[in-house]
């Protein structure tokens, strides 16, 4: 997983929780990388499923809600370092269609082993859109809080659902998202 | 001096205590988050090295793929518009000088040269021999003896593949290289291209590409020089066509006169008739102008002696030599002369038209007036035992066609059909027509042919007549004229009963 995942999660832990909780959590980890990310750097994706392991342990929070909450608040932190045509869309569906077609192609031109997830889209109208979400990481709680912190950059009101998840016994992962 | 600690004292301690515990905590965490920092700047400085380095070695690479690119495309480039020439129609010369500036470019050298040896020596040729980019074509000598003196002129055969020679410092004006080929040309002729370059260093790696270039050059060369051949070849071709033309001509003309000689007998008895009764009357006519000169004697001796002329002597003078019957006579002997003459005259002037060899040139042409001219020459042979049914009439669609070949096309049909009618019969001539076309029929009531004889009817030399009769060609002459008139012949035959020849003309419309 690319550096800056990591850096925006030490970021976000700091912020929520202070540096001596981060540095407690790195020495309780015992990490190969002994918690020196930069963004320029790909770490092990493991790294980040231990640590997110230990804070939801220690807060005595569930895994979802540490995902949900670290998807939700790195939205900004990702759309301010996206390539400028990612700031021309003024919509979630819009914003949502370009990720794939636009955003995570110009990841991959500076990033070219970056691993990004894949939409597929399953139905959309006005109000409500559905896709399929494919990750080899399976982080479609992450992406849930990502689409929460699109809509609340884009001042709009969503629901999300996702009728099937494969965390929840599902063969894939189906997100359907409401403007409300 | 003794301090001593009071409660309230020692509480704070135990506060400070604690905030320097904490402080120490404070400090340690924030020591290794600097060490961690620390340690993600060096990996990251380390991956931007790594990254720099990268940049560099697909720098590196990408220059050399351009450099390469660059250079086949440059060989393409050569190629492609040397093969373009070579495949082009220029001219022999032309695409050799195309060539020239090509390669000279290709090669970068000063000068490209094109000559031609023959036997080893120099021909004499264009002087604006020697190319160069900034100059153009020009009369280079000294530079051409220079490329002379380091070329192997005296050598007969052709060189397998480019050579490239160093030239010496002495006499080279600052040449460093000559490069050269040469190929065979027409008459034991050899050309030569050489490039002069003023580089002390020749890349040998590009012979391949200068040797692909010369098999396209040897390759369009072959293809001039073969379509040179052809074009002789072609000019001689003509002229047999044309001989055979010639020889076509006289030979229809030939015939056409065999045709004559055979109706010459006929033809004579036509002249001879009119000519005998035209020398009868003026043999008479002789009489009466000696009776007429008689008369005006008398009529002179009566007026010497009388000086007068006396009614009743005039008449009996006139009664005496039968002048009454003289005056009717003599109009009836001229009418009968000039009728006469006319007849000779229609059949010289038909005779003269038939033999006529004409320039073959196609023309509108009435078709009955062409059989009518045919029957006229022929009419001799049918003036006693046969007869002749002409339906032709002026309605008859007017045709393209040489009015002297077709008659003799009638002429021989018509001489042909008396033969097959020897001792009487009917000769026909009508006409349909059927989608722009008119089929003239022509049919005898003669003997009739088998069908190995039609098949053989137009093959030259064939005929069924005794010897010194027919001449064999007559009906193959006429198909070769019914041909170039696109006229479709067909015979219907039945032994005993007859033969009918049906041609088809195009209307002309």
């Amino acid at each position: 997983m690319k550096g800056v995942v990591f850096v925006k999660f030490n970021e976000f832990i700091e912020e929520l929780w202070g540096e001596e909780f981060w540095d407690e959590l790195l020495d309780e980890a015992k990490l190969p990388s002994e918690g020196a990310y930069t963004t320029v750097v790909t770490y092990d994706d493991q790294e980040l499923f231990i640590l997110i392991g230990l804070v939801a342990d220690k807060q005595n929070i569930s895994l979802k809600d540490v995902l949900f909450t670290f998807g939700k608040w790195v939205f900004k932190e990702f759309y301010n370092i996206a390539p400028a045509g990612a700031h021309d869309f003024k919509d979630v569906f819009e914003f949502l269609y370009a990720v794939q077609d636009f955003i995570h192609v110009d990841v991959k031109k500076i990033n070219p082993d970056a691993l990004v997830p894949e939409f597929k889209f399953l139905s959309a109208t006005d109000n409500k859109l559905s896709f399929h979400y494919l990750s080899p990481r399976k982080l479609c709680f992450f992406c849930e809080g990502i689409l929460h912190g699109l809509a609340v950059h884009m001042g709009q009101e969503i629901k999300v659902s996702q009728p099937e998840c494969e965390h929840e016994g599902g063969q894939r992962c189906v997100f359907e998202v409401e403007k409300i | 001096m003794k301090k001593t600690i009071e409660p309230q004292t020692s509480e704070l301690i135990l506060t400070e205590i604690k905030t320097v515990e904490e402080l120490q905590k404070r400090i340690a965490v924030l020591e290794r988050k600097a060490a961690r920092e620390k340690k993600a700047r060096n990996m990251a400085e380390k991956q931007l090295e790594r990254y720099s380095l990268e940049i560099y070695q697909i720098n590196q690479s990408l220059k050399s793929a351009l450099a390469f690119s660059t250079k086949k495309q440059c060989e393409l480039e050569y190629l492609g518009k040397a093969s373009m020439g070579d495949a082009s129609e220029l001219p022999l010369n032309q695409m050799i000088g195309n060539m020239v500036e090509l390669t000279c470019e290709y090669c970068a050298a000063d000068y490209g040269f094109y000559l031609v040896t023959e036997d080893g020596v120099p021909v004499e040729g264009t002087p604006d021999n020697a190319w160069s980019k900034e100059l153009g074509w020009q009369g280079q000598s000294e530079l051409q003896n220079l490329v002379n003196a380091n070329l192997p002129l005296s050598q007969a055969d052709v060189l397998e593949s480019w050579f490239v020679s160093a030239l010496s410092d002495d006499d080279a004006q600052h040449f460093g290289w000559v490069l050269y080929m040469n190929f065979a040309l027409s008459d034991s002729k050899i050309g030569w291209l050489a490039f002069l370059s003023k580089k002390a260093s020749f890349d040998e790696g590009i012979f391949p590409i200068l040797a692909t270039a010369r098999d396209d050059l040897n390759s369009g060369i072959r293809r001039r020089l073969t379509d040179i051949r052809i074009l002789k070849r072609n000019v001689q071709l003509q002229d047999s066509v044309n001989n055979l033309e010639s020889a076509k001509r006289q030979l229809i003309q030939s015939e056409k006169m065999a045709s004559l000689g055979q109706l010459a007998a006929g033809v004579a008895h036509e002249i001879n008739n009119p000519v005998a009764f035209v020398r009868s009357n003026m043999e008479v006519f002789k009489g009466y102008i000696h009776d007429y000169k008689s008369l005006l004697d008398n009529i002179k001796s009566e007026l010497a002696t009388h000086n007068k002329l006396d009614m009743t002597f005039f008449t009996a003078l006139c009664e005496k030599v039968d002048l009454t019957y003289i005056d009717e006579d003599s109009t009836a002997l001229l009418t009968s002369n000039i009728e006469g003459l006319d007849r000779v005259r229609d059949i010289v002037g038909n005779l003269k038209n038939f033999s006529n060899a004409g320039d073959a040139k196609l023309t509108q042409m009435s078709l009955s007036k062409c059989v009518d001219a045919a029957l006229r020459i022929t009419g001799n042979v049918y003036k006693y035992e046969h007869q002749v049914d002409n339906q032709l009439t002026d309605l008859c669609p007017v045709v393209l066609g040489d009015l002297g070949q077709l008659q003799q096309v009638f002429v021989n049909l018509f001489i042909n059909a008396a033969y097959a009618m020897q001792g009487g019969g009917k000769l026909s001539i009508w006409h349909t027509e059927d989608d722009q076309r008119v089929i003239v029929h022509v049919k005898d009531t003669g003997s009739g042919m088998d069908e190995e004889t039609i098949s053989q009817l137009f093959i030259p030399f064939f005929t069924t007549k005794p010897v010194g009769v027919g001449t064999g060609l007559g009906l193959s002459v006429s198909y070769v004229i019914l041909e170039a008139h696109n006229v479709q012949v067909t015979v219907d035959s039945e032994i005993g009963f007859g033969t009918t020849f049906n041609l088809s003309f195009p209307v002309s419309l």
